[in-house]
C-alpha cells in the first residue's frame, strides 16, 4: 500500500489581519478518513492548500511518513486533489483527465490509459471515457475528478468540499462511494466539508475547526456525545440551550436535578445543553411546564417544539408512536432523559 | 353540425395565427424593424446594385474591374496591413492581458478596460496629429531616435507609407486584443492550474498540456477580429496617406466622394461587397469560436 | 475562505505596463506639448484650448455630437432591453436568428456600410442628421446586445419578472423600476460604449457627409494645425472623462461577467 500517514505541526498562516490558521496541529494516520468540519473562514480549506502545496505556511513543519515536505513544491507532492467543481481540463477527453497525473509521471501511454480505465471502472464511468467533460452532469464530473485524483496512487488524498456543488440526492450517493473507494484502497484522506452531516458519516475522526484553531477531533459519536466546547456542541448537531441554575455540580432543569458535566460556572446561572432526543415531552392535564408550539411529522420519528413557562423554546425528537397527543396549544410535561448534562455560561 | 365546425374553425385558425405571432414575434418587431431598414436593406441593396451596370442591366464587369489593378494592389495592401498589424499586436496584446487580468488589482483592470475601450476607439486625425508629434519629420520620438544614431528618415519611411501605417494601426489594434483576449483569460479556471500542479504538472507542462490549448482558439479568434479591424480601417488611413498608398476603404471613400471617377458607376459598390467577403471570412470563424469556448466555460 | 490576495510588487505586470504605457503615452504626451506651445511667446500656454472652445463651432459640433449619442444611446435602451428581457423570458424560437442578426455588424467594415446607406434610403431619411443614430446603433449592436444578453444571464430574470408582475406592477414599470436597477452594471456599460461609439464615429458620418465633432476636427486641421491638435486632445480626454466617471457610478461587482 503506498499510503502514507500525514502529520501537521505547529502550522500558522496569515492572509493580511486574517488568522487563517494558528498554531494548527493534526494527524491523520495510515488508511485514515479525517474530516475538517467548521463554517466558512475557519481556515479548513487554508489547511488543506497547506498540505497539497497550493499555499505555503508562514510557519510549521507538513510531515508524510515523518518525512519533511514542508518546503517540497506542489506538483512533486504525491497527493491527490478533488476540488469543490469545475476542476477537469476541459480540452481533455474524460480518460485523458484520469490519465493526466500519469502521463506527468512519464507512465507509458498504453499503462497509463490501462490504469485510467481501471479507475472509472471502480465510478462506474468506464462507458463515458471519451467523452469530453463538459458533456457530464456535476455529479459524474466529480466522480471523474476522484478517479482523476485517485489514479496515480497518492500517498495521500486530499477533497476540498468535493460534494457541495451537486444536488442533495447526488450528494450521499457520492459520498458513499468516497467512502467505499477510500476504504477498498486503503488511501489516508483529508476531507474538508462545512456540512457536519457529510464528515459524521463518512469519516473516521472529524476535526471541528474555528478561527484557525482545531477546538476538537474525535470519534463522530464522541463529537456527539462529548462536545469538547460550547462551540462544538452547537456546530455538531441539534443542541438546545436552556437556561438553568447550578450549585453543587448539579443542574435544576424542568423540576428535577442532574449532574452537570465540566465547564461553565460553578454556581449561578447557566445554560444546559440538551440534545432533542434527550428531552421528553408527555401530555399532561394537570398544569405543566411548557406548551406545544408545533409538532412536524418525520416518518419513524417526530420533531416536537415547545415553549416553557420562561419563553425558551425547546426540541424534542420522539418517536412518532408517543407524540400522537401532542397537539400545538396543548399543556406537557418536559423531563431531561439524560442523567449527565453539559453546560455552559451564559 | 358541420359547417357550423368549419365557419368557426376558419377564423379560430387565424386567430391562432395572430396569437402565436405576438407571442413569437410582435415583441423582436421594433428591434427587427430597425435592423431591417437600417442594416440589412442597405447591405441587400449594396449586393443588388453591385451586379447593375451604368444601363441598370445585369453584369458581374463591375467584379472584373474590381479585381484588377489598381484595386488589386488595394486589397492586397489592405489584407496585408490587416494581416500584420493583427500579427503583430495579438501576442503582446494577449501576453499584456495575461498579466493585466491575472496580477492586477481590481481597480487597475477597470482602468486599462475604460482606457482600452477609448484607445481602441481612436482613429483619423487625432491619432494622426499624436503619431506626427512623436514619429514625424520634427517628432519627439524622431528625435530622441536620431540622437541615439537611428535616423528614421534617412530611407524611404513615412508615416503615410505601408510600415508608417502599420505602427499607428497598432495603436488602436494592441488596446482591441487587449479587449477581445481578456475574456479567455478570465475563463481559464484557477482550479485548472492548481489541479495541474496537484497532478504533478510543472509549469511548463501546465502551459503545455492545458494553458495553451485552451487559450488557442480564443488567440486565433482574438487575431481574426484584428485582422478585420485592420483590414477595413478607413479614418486613419485617410488622415495619414496622400494617394500614395492603395487601400480598398480609400478606393471606396473616393469612389463614393467623387473625388475618383470610374468609368463603372457601380464599381464601388462591388469593391465593398468584396471587403464584406473578405471580412466576413474572418468574422464569421471568430463568432463560431467564441460561441464554441463558451461551452468550456459552463465547466 | 480567504485565500491569497496580496497587492504585492508584479515584476512582470510592471514591465507590461511600462511597455503599454510608452506606447499609449509618448505620442499623447508628444501631441499633447505641441497642443500646449505657443509660437508667438516661445512658451507655453493654453492659448489653443481657449481658442478652441471661443469658436463658435466647437459648441455647435460637441453639442451636436453629444445629442446625437444621447439618442442613440436611447434608441439602444428603448429597443434592446425590452427586446432582450422578452427574449429571455419566452423561448421565442426567433431568439437565435436574433442573436446572429445582433453580430452581423460586426462583419460589415463601416465603409461597405456606408455605401449601401448612400444609395437605400429615401430623401427624408437622407435629409434629417436624425438617420445618424441608428446607423450609429446598428454600429454599436453587437456589443450593446452581447453586454445586456450577460446582464440578463445572469440573474433569475423569470423569478424576477414573476414577482414584480404578482406585486402589480405592469410591464413598463417592471422593465423600468425592477429589472433595469438589477442589471444596472451593463446597462452602464452598454451607455458607455454605446456614447462613446457614437461621439467618436467618423468613417460613415464622414461619407455620408454629416458633419459633427470628429469631422469638424478634420476641417479645423486645414488652417489651424495647432487648435486641431488642441481640439484631438479633447477628443481623446472627452470619451476618456465620460467613460470613467459612468464606470465609476457602477459597483465594480456588475461591470464584469464574473461569477
Amino acid at each position: 500500500m503506498s499510503s502514507k500517514s500525514l502529520t501537521l505541526r505547529n502550522i500558522s498562516k496569515r492572509f493580511g489581519n486574517v488568522n487563517a490558521l494558528d498554531n494548527f496541529n493534526l494527524e491523520v494516520g495510515v488508511g485514515e478518513l479525517v474530516a475538517l468540519l467548521g463554517p466558512s473562514g475557519c481556515g479548513k480549506t487554508t489547511a488543506l492548500r497547506v498540505v497539497a502545496g497550493l499555499e505555503h505556511q508562514d510557519a510549521g513543519t507538513v510531515l508524510v511518513a515523518d518525512k519533511n515536505i514542508s518546503d517540497v513544491p506542489a506538483h512533486k507532492r504525491n497527493m491527490g486533489m478533488v476540488f469543490q467543481a469545475y476542476s477537469l481540463f476541459p480540452n481533455l477527453t474524460v480518460e485523458e483527465n484520469v490519465a493526466f497525473g500519469l502521463q506527468m509521471r512519464k507512465v507509458s501511454k498504453h499503462l497509463r490509459l490501462k490504469k485510467a480505465h481501471e479507475l472509472l471502472d471502480l465510478v462506474g464511468l468506464d462507458s463515458q471515457s471519451k467523452r469530453f467533460t463538459h458533456q457530464l452532469s456535476g455529479g459524474q464530473q466529480q466522480r471523474v475528478a476522484l478517479a482523476r485524483a485517485l489514479a496515480f496512487e497518492p500517498e495521500i488524498l486530499l477533497l476540498d468540499e468535493p460534494l457541495s456543488a451537486l444536488d442533495a440526492q447526488v450528494r450521499v450517493n457520492l459520498r458513499e462511494e468516497i467512502r467505499r473507494l477510500q476504504l477498498s484502497l486503503g488511501t489516508t484522506t483529508l476531507f474538508v466539508t462545512h456540512d457536519q452531516e457529510e464528515a459524521m458519516a463518512i469519516s473516521d475522526r472529524v476535526g471541528v475547526m474555528n478561527n484557525g484553531v482545531l477546538e476538537q477531533i474525535d470519534t463522530p459519536d464522541t463529537l456527539y456525545n462529548k462536545p469538547a466546547s460550547s462551540f462544538v456542541a452547537g456546530f455538531v448537531g441539534t443542541m438546545n440551550r436552556i437556561p438553568a441554575h447550578i450549585s453543587d455540580g448539579m443542574v435544576e432543569i424542568f423540576g428535577s436535578k442532574v449532574v452537570a458535566l465540566k465547564r461553565g460556572n460553578e454556581t449561578g446561572k447557566v445554560h444546559a445543553l440538551i440534545r432533542p432526543e434527550s428531552i421528553s415531552v408527555a401530555a399532561t392535564t394537570a398544569q405543566g411546564n411548557a406548551k406545544v408550539l408545533t409538532r412536524s411529522f418525520m416518518g419513524a420519528s417526530s420533531n416536537i417544539i415547545c415553549q416553557t413557562e420562561d419563553g425558551t423554546i425547546v426540541q424534542s425528537l420522539m418517536t412518532s408512536a408517543s407524540t400522537g397527543d401532542l397537539l400545538p396549544g396543548s399543556s406537557v410535561q418536559l423531563r431531561v432523559l439524560s442523567s449527565e448534562v453539559l453546560v455552559a455560561n451564559v | 353540425m358541420t359547417s357550423q365546425v368549419i365557419e368557426g374553425g376558419a377564423p379560430s385558425r387565424g386567430r391562432a395565427f395572430l396569437a402565436s405571432f405576438i407571442k413569437n414575434i410582435l415583441p423582436a418587431v421594433p428591434l427587427l424593424l430597425i435592423v431591417g431598414f437600417f442594416f440589412l436593406f442597405p447591405i441587400a441593396r449594396l449586393i443588388y446594385v453591385s451586379f447593375l451596370s451604368n444601363e441598370n442591366t445585369f453584369t458581374i464587369d463591375n467584379f472584373k474591374t474590381a479585381v484588377q489593378e489598381p484595386y488589386r494592389t488595394g486589397f492586397l495592401n489592405s489584407i496585408k496591413i490587416g494581416v500584420f498589424s493583427a500579427a503583430i499586436a495579438a501576442f503582446p496584446g494577449a501576453v499584456a492581458a495575461y498579466f493585466i487580468e491575472t496580477r492586477g488589482s481590481s481597480k487597475l483592470r477597470r482602468t486599462i478596460a475604460v482606457m482600452s475601450g477609448v484607445l481602441a476607439n481612436t482613429g483619423g486625425v487625432p491619432l494622426a496629429f499624436m503619431f506626427y508629434a512623436a514619429l514625424g519629420i520634427q517628432g519627439y520620438l524622431t528625435k530622441f531616435l536620431k540622437y541615439l544614431g537611428w535616423d528614421l528618415y534617412a530611407g524611404t519611411f513615412s508615416l503615410g507609407s505601408f510600415i508608417g501605417l502599420l505602427i499607428v494601426y497598432l495603436y488602436f489594434q494592441l488596446p482591441l486584443m487587449v479587449i477581445v483576449f481578456s475574456p479567455a483569460i478570465v475563463s481559464l479556471r484557477r482550479e485548472w492550474s492548481e489541479a495541474a500542479r496537484n497532478l504533478g504538472a510543472s509549469q511548463f507542462s501546465y502551459w503545455i498540456r492545458i494553458g495553451i490549448p485552451l487559450l488557442f482558439p480564443s488567440f486565433i479568434a482574438s487575431f481574426l477580429l484584428l485582422f478585420a479591424s485592420g483590414f477595413s480601417a478607413y479614418a486613419t488611413a485617410n488622415a495619414l496617406t496622400v494617394g500614395n498608398l492603395p487601400l480598398t476603404p480609400l478606393q471606396i471613400g473616393g469612389l463614393l466622394d467623387g473625388n475618383v471617377s470610374a468609368a463603372q458607376l457601380n464599381l464601388g459598390k462591388a469593391l465593398g461587397v468584396v471587403m464584406i467577403v473578405i471580412s466576413a471570412c474572418a468574422v464569421i470563424p471568430y463568432l463560431a469560436i467564441q460561441r464554441r469556448s463558451a461551452k468550456w466555460q459552463k465547466g | 475562505m480567504a485565500k491569497g490576495i496580496k497587492v504585492r510588487f508584479q515584476p512582470p505586470l510592471a514591465i507590461t505596463l511600462l511597455i503599454l504605457g510608452f506606447f499609449v503615452f509618448v505620442p499623447m504626451i508628444s501631441a499633447f506639448e505641441y497642443s500646449i506651445r505657443t509660437p508667438l511667446t516661445g512658451g507655453y500656454g493654453w492659448t489653443h484650448y481657449i481658442w478652441a472652445v471661443r469658436e463658435d463651432d466647437f459648441f455647435h459640433y460637441i453639442l451636436r455630437s453629444m445629442w446625437l449619442a444621447g439618442v442613440t444611446v436611447l434608441i439602444t435602451l428603448f429597443v434592446l432591453v425590452p427586446t432582450l428581457t422578452w427574449l429571455h423570458l419566452s423561448r421565442s424560437k426567433v431568439r437565435g436568428l436574433i442573436d446572429g442578426l445582433s453580430l452581423l455588424p460586426l462583419v460589415i467594415p463601416v465603409v461597405a456600410f456606408a455605401v449601401g446607406a448612400q444609395i437605400s434610403f429615401p430623401e427624408f431619411v437622407q435629409n434629417t442628421v436624425l438617420e445618424l443614430p441608428f446607423l450609429y446603433f446598428v454600429l454599436a449592436l453587437p456589443y450593446a446586445y452581447r453586454s445586456l444578453d450577460i446582464g440578463l444571464n445572469s440573474i433569475p430574470l423569470k423569478t424576477i419578472t414573476e414577482a414584480a408582475r404578482s406585486a402589480g406592477a405592469n410591464w413598463w414599470r417592471t422593465i423600468t423600476a425592477v429589472i433595469v436597477p438589477v442589471i444596472r452594471g451593463s446597462v452602464m456599460a452598454t451607455i458607455a460604449l454605446t456614447f462613446a461609439l457614437s461621439l467618436g464615429e467618423y468613417t460613415l458620418t464622414v461619407l455620408l457627409h454629416w458633419d459633427t465633432f470628429p469631422t469638424w476636427v478634420t476641417f479645423v486641421a486645414q488652417d489651424n494645425i495647432l487648435g486641431a491638435i488642441a481640439i484631438s486632445m479633447m477628443s481623446l480626454i472627452i470619451p476618456f472623462l465620460i467613460l470613467t466617471v459612468i464606470t465609476l457610478f457602477v459597483p465594480e461587482r456588475s461591470m464584469q461577467g464574473r461569477k
